[in-house]
């Protein structure tokens, strides 16, 4: 990436890599670029110095954001020259992480100048809706807010590699513990036996002594039994592990054609991980949603409109059978808007005087500029992306907002173009929760048009709209179960001389020093009340396509799913109930937003009480010890039913952290079903995920977009990015991506499953391969006085791990199924084993190695007793050593692939090529090396001429053979047997059932889609901010497209700066509030 | 991003069935029919292949005679190094009481000799015993070299405990005629053994071949002067040393000594009567607290089977077939329970 900059030692701009920015440099940001370091605003395009950024990036809010330069340095514009010459100093705080506070001093020109956060643009954020800016480099590379955010880089590795290095350890323990036994066993040999049989076969006699020959056949053993230990085992694990992301990197259901991205694994070594996951961090804009508002339905007078009638009458969602509204008679239509439900079309024709009303309203109370691009068409210049659905809404039925002036809106009715006049802006914020614009028409009539909260402004009806209430109730209800963000419209026809009198006491109150914004805050309540209401807007935060059923699935797969967004409670709330997370028939929802330590600490006993209360009254007042407590508390964790929701934001969450409130919020959260915490900074998701991770002892799972999200990525076992969009640091920082949230269902259910289970079975296999081929030689100890002779020939010893059984047990660590993908997804329950540990545990690696031991009883005695004592058919002895060993090498490759051949549960081509191809390679190469020609050429090498040749065409070895290979197998049969048919798996049911279904293949059922009920709640949620109006009223954002006489423009500077000062009070204002105590602790 | 694309136009993976994981396979699954059916057919082998072997074991005619003691006083004079060059001859009177039919094999086992010691089984020279390469010592030690430095041939510590007892078994008619009982000494080997993997050195002159090399320290005379009669039986080629050099796997061993030559009185095989081994007594095994004894034994199908394969295959049928009735009982039980399962 690149970026236009002028080094602080030249004058002209130059095209740089980010690499070489640093501190102090000059940058020039043109629209839609991202932000390269931490930026002092110099100027920019607009006037005032006034830019616009979207922080989505860092935050997660989707709202534009106003950064403004200081008036001493936007008078630079673009000159270069004179911003080549600027020389001023920046003295501020040390590199941090707080994105919404910073504190500087300006010097310059002899003068200082106070900076804040509104002076400064921070890395990550990116330039919108201005033309260009020009900063100056406050922190670059690492020290910037978005790189102090972004925790440390771990080295990740599975639970089931640190299982196996541990099981390494063990193993390794084990041998030596083999060896000592059998050091002990040559001691005592050599003590009894071995010095008289020395004595005859050799002339050293008496020279060794037991204990040190004991200590030396230590060292022998040691390295015979080594096979036992391993060491293949990680270049296995490792292979398998890569086989699997191929298949992830190669899965076309995982590739999203829109934006041409396959899945991506950018990591090898966590797959099998991705079949464990207990829980899910999400962010939500970019990750959940699309980032994209659209205007979904609507109710105007009592009349619901956006939903379709079918057929039989009854109300279906929108599907896209339907044929979209057709707009193409309105030029001035945008394209992209859809809407189906021709209805609302026909009333307009019809000339329905409130759909009208309702229309003009979303045209004119907003606070949307307009813009002509090149080819004359409409561009709308949107802060919130709720704003823009409704005015392009209102726009494409006829009623486009053409422009604005600080005293005008332009409006085109149907064609006809019809200015009103402005008188004013009753702004929006947060705690009044509507915003207000009192208009004049052609007409003269003078009228307040109002959109907000349900809440608030049902509460300023008139009396005459209680029928049209109940009704509108009902629908925002509706709107509000399906998750959509609803706005209440109203308006209110004003008397003149009432308007006049209402005026003058604003503008009177305008002027006022001491408690200027209660008295505003008075006015507005005074004019904003006695309204008509007119209806209800629902606009849809679109969901990426799929997450609803996702979110669903994953549940059901045991999956917890959390959202962290730095975004508004309200707009979390209602992404929380459109994908499902948060469900109307919840018992509880728990809202912590304390500001001081105290108060969270107060809200979370609380909220636990309350879940508690529900689940055990008999403890109810009651002082209980503090062990019982805890006794109980543990009990109660087991045993609390009911779905519960915490919503935390993050100021509470900052205090939540510490030490002390940490194990409540920990206990509270994981009872909890859902957990969203909204208003988050990027440190604190990762701190999060660290409490999760660390206290739970839970795999957990991070998915993201943007830079915001990189540290929790980092942080959480297994970090997925959601690529295919513009920014890459989540994608880079993260071990998997993939374009859409919904592949995170089959990247987990299918492919995490699988790679967990086939793993598992490779390490169960694994393992008792090397307990059986290796303990012979222990068993044969004890026949060879202990003199560490191997069992095998040493070229099968070689060839044994690398060329007889590693392909089948890697083809079926790479190829096995249990079950299919479809049913994968379709029983999610399938996903428990992997979250409980069951498949490949410590116990199941000593059912493993059990097994193994057995296998090598078996493999070793059988053959003892077969051949004590026996001669062959020829009359030749055939208990020699040589024959013996080929016996036994023989039998060894049959059990482990008949072995194999039982684990094996998804037999493909490869499978067999693999599995039969290790035996006849086996006895291939067993024959060539007994071969006359071999050992002509290498007599000492290959001593075992004849042998095969000679051994295997006796009856009665092959009946050895059998015999082993029988006597191995069955008990492992009946117990799979036995497990299958006492206590199935639901793997094994499905198994079962897809063997049937095979048979007649059914049609596959939809689970059918649960329709919400409605509930009782508001589903307002709206991304704006505070300041928007004032910013319109003074017209200051406004370009001016003639030049504007110089006294009006000394005016608007006047001006300016009276808004600019009361945008940095509110802003600090609301900054400090939230951050007092964080401050005060500090 | 952009670039990217350009370069490779598809980045759709291919829809090929091993990318997707959509191979066509068989999903093995131990369905209750197969594996019930499985488990009585398996025992009905191993119960059939069990009775089989044990009557085949049954019919074998086998007589052992442990002679360590029987010939005590040899035992005592060999254990006493210095007496090596001492004959002592012991004869050993049985009686069988039953015709031994068909062939007849001759061994001599070994008990409590190590063989398999690690030691001992390297110990050997093959590239020397195939007469390439006749000082090549190597992997003899101690026993690679005589006192003088000249190379041992045969060397190595197997070779050098080399069985050295002479066993002839002569059929008693009556009190006075003692008829030695024919035997073969060929086709005691391995052909491989014989052919392939023992060879003397490519000369005329045997003993002129082995000049150079001196005679592992426990034997009477040197390798060249085994069998003097039959060249095909003399150095390397010696039957009895090729049988002892194919180490045994377990320190109680049989190695087949002679087999009986189907003539005069033995085309049947070893009629009942008296017979007697003369044994020239050389092995000492007292020293290390070994025995040993001689081995007359018939053979069946299967070779020389003992009891135990036929045991092991009748109790693994038997333990089958239990295993496989209990199976089917619980699978029945439970048939209907799991078929309510899966309906859920």
């Amino acid at each position: 990436m690149t970026v236009n900059i002028m080094k602080s030692s030249s004058t002209q701009l130059q095209n740089e890599k980010w690499m070489n920015v640093k501190v102090g440099d000059i940058i020039k940001l043109e629209n839609n670029q991202f932000v390269a370091a931490d930026l002092l605003l110099l100027s920019s395009s607009e006037p005032h110095g006034l830019c616009y950024i979207e922080t989505a990036e860092l935050d997660g809010e989707t709202n534009l954001k106003v950064r403004h330069a200081l008036s001493v340095t936007s008078e630079l514009g673009a000159d270069i020259s004179r911003l080549a010459k600027f020389d001023g100093t920046v003295v501020c705080e040390a590199p941090n992480n707080k994105l919404d506070k910073f504190m500087g001093v300006l010097s310059w020109k002899d003068s200082k100048h106070s900076l804040n956060n509104e002076k400064i643009i921070l890395r990550g954020c990116i330039l919108r809706n201005t033309g260009w800016c020009f900063g100056m480099v406050i922190f670059a590379g690492p020290d910037t807010k978005l790189m102090q955010n972004s925790g440390k880089t771990k080295f990740k590795r599975t639970s089931i590699d640190r299982l196996m290095n541990t099981l390494v350890l063990w193993i390794f323990g084990f041998l030596v513990c083999m060896g000592i036994i059998l050091a002990i066993g040559n001691s005592i040999w050599e003590n009894q036996v071995g010095d008289q049989f020395r004595t005859f076969l050799f002339l050293n006699e008496g020279e060794k002594n037991s204990v040190f020959s004991g200590f030396l056949t230590f060292w022998s053993y040691i390295i015979i039994l080594n096979t036992v230990v391993p060491i293949s085992l990680y270049v296995s694990v490792e292979v398998i592990r890569l086989g699997h992301s191929y298949f992830i990197n190669w899965d076309r259901k995982m590739y999203y054609s829109g934006k041409a991205t396959p899945a991506e694994a950018r990591t090898t070594t966590l797959n099998e991980e991705l079949g464990q996951i207990e829980y899910i961090f999400s962010d939500k804009t970019g990750t959940l949603t699309e980032n994209i508002m659209t205007f979904k339905k609507c109710s105007i007078n009592g009349k619901i409109y956006g939903e379709v009638d079918d057929d039989i009458g009854q109300k279906t969602d929108v599907t896209k059978k339907n044929k979209p509204v057709d707009f193409s008679v309105n030029p001035q239509a945008d394209r992209t808007f859809q809407f189906f439900d021709h209805r609302l079309m026909e009333s307009i024709k019809l000339g329905d005087s409130k759909v009208y009303e309702f229309l003009r309203l979303l045209a004119l109370c907003h606070t949307v500029m307009s813009e002509e691009n090149n080819a004359g068409k409409l561009i709308y210049q949107v802060q919130s992306p709720d704003e823009g659905a409704l005015v392009t809404a209102a726009r494409n039925f006829g009623f486009i907002f053409k422009s604005r002036t600080s005293e005008t809106i332009t409006i085109e009715e149907l064609g006809t173009l019809v200015t009103y006049q402005l008188l004013a802006f009753l702004d929006f914020n947060n705690i009044r929760k509507r915003m207000s614009v009192i208009v004049r028409n052609p007409e003269g009539q003078i009228k307040l048009y109002s959109k907000g909260a349900d809440t608030i402004l049902f509460e300023k009806l008139h009396p005459s709209n209680e029928d049209l209430l109940t009704l509108t109730t009902d629908h925002l209800n509706e709107f509000a179960g399906e998750g959509l963000r609803t706005l209440a419209i109203a308006y209110r026809d004003l008397d003149d001389k009432y308007f006049k009198e209402w005026h003058k006491m604003l503008e009177d109150a305008n002027a006022l020093i001491d408690e200027r914004d209660e008295r505003i805050a008075g006015l507005y309540e005074e004019i904003e009340r006695d309204l008509m209401l007119l209806g209800a807007t629902a606009v849809e935060d679109k969901l990426q396509e799929g997450v609803t059923e996702t979110i669903t699935n994953l549940s059901l797969a045991n999956i917890k799913i959390w959202i962290l967004t730095g975004d508004k409670q309200e707009t979390a709330i209602n992404i929380g109930y459109a994908c499902n997370i948060l469900t109307d028939d919840m018992n509880d929802v728990f809202i912590i937003a304390g500001n001081t330590a105290v108060e969270v600490r107060e809200e979370l006993r609380k909220a636990k009480e309350n879940l508690f209360g529900q689940n055990r009254s008999f403890s109810n007042g009651h002082v209980v010890f503090e062990k019982q407590q805890l006794e109980l508390d543990s009990v109660v964790e087991e045993t609390v039913t009911g779905d519960y929701a915490l919503i935390i934001n993050g100021h509470s969450l900052a205090h939540a952290l510490e030490s002390d409130i940490k194990d409540d919020l920990l206990e509270l959260a994981c009872m909890c079903k859902t957990v969203v915490c909204c208003r988050v900074t990027p440190l604190q998701k990762a701190q999060v995920v660290e409490l999760v991770k660390k206290y739970r002892n839970a795999v957990t799972l991070a998915i993201g977009d943007g830079a915001n999200d990189v540290s929790m990525i980092k942080c959480a076992h297994i970090g997925v990015g959601i690529s295919g969009q513009e920014g890459m640091q989540a994608v880079l920082a993260s071990d998997y991506s993939f374009a859409q949230f919904r592949y995170l269902q089959r990247l987990l259910l299918v492919h995490g499953r699988w790679s967990y289970f086939r793993m598992c079975k490779f390490l169960c296999y694994f393992f008792y391969k090397n307990f059986a081929f290796t303990l012979v030689h222990f068993w044969f100890g004890f026949f060879c006085g202990f003199s560490a002779q191997t069992v095998y020939d040493q070229w099968f010893i070689a060839l044994f791990n690398i060329v007889y059984t590693s392909l089948p047990v890697l083809a079926m660590g790479i190829f096995d199924q249990d079950v299919n993908d479809q049913n994968s997804m379709d029983y999610p329950q399938l996903y428990e084993p992997g979250q409980l540990n069951l498949l490949f545990n410590k116990r199941k690696f000593f059912i493993g190695m059990a097994h193994g031991v057995y296998t090598s009883l078996a493999l070793f005695f059988i053959p003892y007793g077969a051949f004590y004592n026996v001669a062959g058919e020829d009359g030749q002895h055939i208990a020699d050593y040589q024959s013996f060993a080929v016996t036994m090498a023989t039998s060894l490759v049959i059990v482990v692939s008949v072995q194999i051949a039982l684990d094996t549960s998804y037999w493909t081509v490869i499978n067999h090529v693999f599995i039969w191809g290790s035996v006849a390679t086996y006895f291939s190469i067993l024959f060539t090396m007994h071969s006359n020609g071999i050992f002509g050429i290498f007599p000492n090498q290959f001593p075992f001429v004849g042998n095969a040749r000679h051994s295997l065409t006796q009856k009665c070895i092959w009946l050895v053979i059998l015999l082993t290979t029988v006597t191995s197998v069955i008990p492992v049969v009946i117990l799979r047997f036995l497990k299958v048919n006492l206590c199935p798996t639901l793997s094994d049911q499905i198994r079962q059932r897809q063997k049937a279904q095979k048979k007649a293949r059914p049609s596959r059922s939809r689970r059918p889609q649960t329709r919400r009920s409605s509930s009782r709640r508001s589903g307002y949620a709206f991304a704006h901010q505070e300041g928007y109006g004032e910013l319109i009223t003074s017209g200051k954002n406004m370009r001016a497209k003639n030049p504007s006489p110089i006294p009006g423009l000394e005016k608007t500077l006047h001006n300016s700066t009276s808004w600019i000062e009361n945008l940095c009070k509110k802003t600090t204002d609301t900054v400090s509030s939230f951050s007092l105590d964080k401050t005060v602790k500090l | 991003m952009k670039r990217t694309s350009e370069i490779c136009p598809s980045r759709l993976p291919d829809n090929s069935a091993l990318k997707q994981q959509q191979l066509p396979a068989c999903r093995l699954q131990l369905s209750a029919a197969g594996v019930l059916s499985g488990f009585f057919a398996t025992g009905a082998f191993c119960l059939g292949v069990g009775i089989i072997l044990i009557l085949s074991a049954k019919s074998i005619k086998e007589i052992e005679i442990k002679y360590t003691n029987i010939c005590g006083h040899c035992a005592k004079l060999r254990e006493d190094a210095t007496n090596f060059d001492k004959e002592c001859t012991c004869s050993i009177p049985f009686y069988l009481s039953e015709t031994m039919k068909g062939n007849v094999y001759l061994y001599y086992k070994l008990y409590g000799f190590y063989q398999n010691l690690y030691q001992y089984i390297l110990s050997r020279s093959n590239s020397q015993l195939m007469g390439t390469d006749l000082k090549d010592v190597g992997n003899c030690a101690p026993f690679s070299k005589s006192h003088n430095g000249t190379p041992i041939a045969p060397c190595g510590a197997i070779a050098n405990s080399i069985f050295n007892d002479t066993i002839i078994l002569s059929y008693n008619l009556n009190s006075s005629i003692h008829i030695k009982v024919p035997m073969l000494r060929s086709g005691i080997t391995w052909w491989t053994d014989k052919y392939v993997k023992f060879q003397n050195p490519s000369t005329f002159n045997l003993s002129s071949a082995f000049a150079g090399t001196a005679k592992p320290p426990y034997w009477s005379k040197p390798v060249y002067e085994l069998d003097l009669q039959d060249p095909g039986n003399n150095g390397f080629l010696n039957d009895d040393f090729i049988v002892w050099m194919r180490t045994a796997a377990f320190p109680t061993f049989k190695k087949l000594y002679r087999r009986l030559n189907r003539i005069q009185y033995f085309v049947e095989g070893l009629p009942a009567g008296n017979y007697s081994f003369n044994i020239s007594y050389n092995f000492p095994v007292t020293r290390f607290k070994g025995e040993k004894s001689v081995v007359l034994s018939t053979t069946t199908w299967s070779g020389g089977s003992s009891l135990f394969l036929g045991l092991a295959y009748t109790v693994t049928g038997a333990v089958t077939w239990l295993a496989a009735f209990s199976m089917t009982a619980i699978h029945l039980m439970l048939k209907d329970r799991t078929k309510l399962f899966i309906e859920q």
